[in-house]
């Protein structure tokens, strides 16, 4: 199980590196799930997101860590919206 | 009817460039001007907004762009708005600009703007003055915001656009942790834009939140963080003079 007190400060953590680093992901969910912790956003790049995960695997090391992290879709938009 | 295309909180760094640029270069074709509702960049730094600059130079409509937080995290907010209006960026904070296209005269008025929450759950000028300060700080954008929107009315634009990072509604937060709503925007925005009337506003910032809301005045509002609409940008058709109705409404409460 991955919820020993010191878990939900080991996140907090997390957050405040990469907030400062060079990823610079404020945007990022960590959510303590009990047995895992899991990842969830969306970054810029996929060398974001190695970078991102490489951050996360070394402040979390020892724990259950899921990644739902996706890179931003850079497509143009197929049609628009008609604001009434 | 005009053609609004938008996007915020597109982050880039030196490994993005480029990756905006195949999209922004069908703008010509699909929409009147480009607004870029801030965290542009991801530490705030010259270099990230060189990246930027090259993203947008030369493109076929206006550029407007106001900063985001992580615009301002290197503590260079003044260089970074330098080199995007090198680039032609026009970079709004507390002031309106003026697109004319198709015959129109469009207004865009833009702030960063702040946090602070939502009626009934926000913070207020009370107590330590930090925290005091915080929403001066968050005041101040919302007047700047509504000056620059009177300003626009009287400079006969016939549509009128709030420009902002920080939200002015809730709606647009939903998926957000609620725990975190006085960080993401502030109702003083929403006031701002419903005291002096607007077609529409946009901003960015919430990564996890949803595109669509609106002020309790009938402003549209649309989050156009780069995460919620999943494209390079999305494109808004604005057909009427819901500003000139929202004005004459507001004038009459």
């Amino acid at each position: 199980m991955n919820t020993p007190p010191d878990v939900e400060y080991r996140i907090a953590h997390l957050k405040e590196r990469l907030a400062a680093e060079e990823t610079g992901d404020l945007g990022i969910r960590i959510e303590n799930r009990g047995s895992s912790v899991t990842v969830i956003g969306t970054v810029p790049t996929a060398h974001s997101r190695a970078a991102l995960m490489d951050t996360v695997n070394e402040e979390l090391a020892g724990l259950t860590v899921h990644s739902d992290v996706v890179v931003a879709e850079c497509a143009a938009p197929d049609h628009p919206e008609e604001v009434e | 009817m005009i053609r609004v295309a938008a996007v915020g909180d597109i982050h880039m760094g030196p490994d993005s460039q480029g990756a905006l640029r195949p999209a922004f270069e069908t703008l010509g074709d699909c929409a009147d001007l480009l607004l870029l509702a801030g965290d542009l960049t991801r530490h705030g730094t010259p270099e990230e907004a060189r990246v930027v600059a090259r993203e947008v130079a030369g493109l076929p409509v206006p550029v407007v762009a106001v900063l985001g937080n992580h615009d301002h995290h290197d503590e260079r907010p003044d260089e970074v708005t330098a080199v995007l209006r090198e680039a032609g960026v026009r970079v709004l904070e507390g002031e309106g600009t003026v697109v004319e296209a198709a015959g129109r005269r469009i207004g865009v008025a833009g702030t960063k703007g702040f946090g602070g929450g939502f009626a009934g759950r926000s913070g207020g000028e009370f107590g330590e003055p930090l925290m005091k300060e915080f929403i001066r700080y968050t005041r101040r954008c919302a007047d700047g915001l509504r000056t620059s929107l009177e300003e626009l009315a009287g400079q006969g634009c016939e549509e009128r656009i709030a420009l902002t990072h920080f939200a002015p509604v809730p709606d647009t937060l939903a998926g957000e942790p609620l725990e975190i709503y006085p960080f993401l925007g502030s109702y003083l925005l929403a006031e701002a834009i419903d005291a002096a009337g607007a077609d529409l506003a946009v901003h960015g910032h919430a990564h996890a939140g949803t595109e669509h809301g609106m002020t309790s005045g009938g402003v549209p509002v649309r989050n156009v963080a780069q995460p919620v609409i999943r494209k390079a940008f999305n494109v808004y058709h604005l057909h009427g003079d819901r500003s000139g109705s929202e004005t004459a409404a507001a004038g009459s409460r």
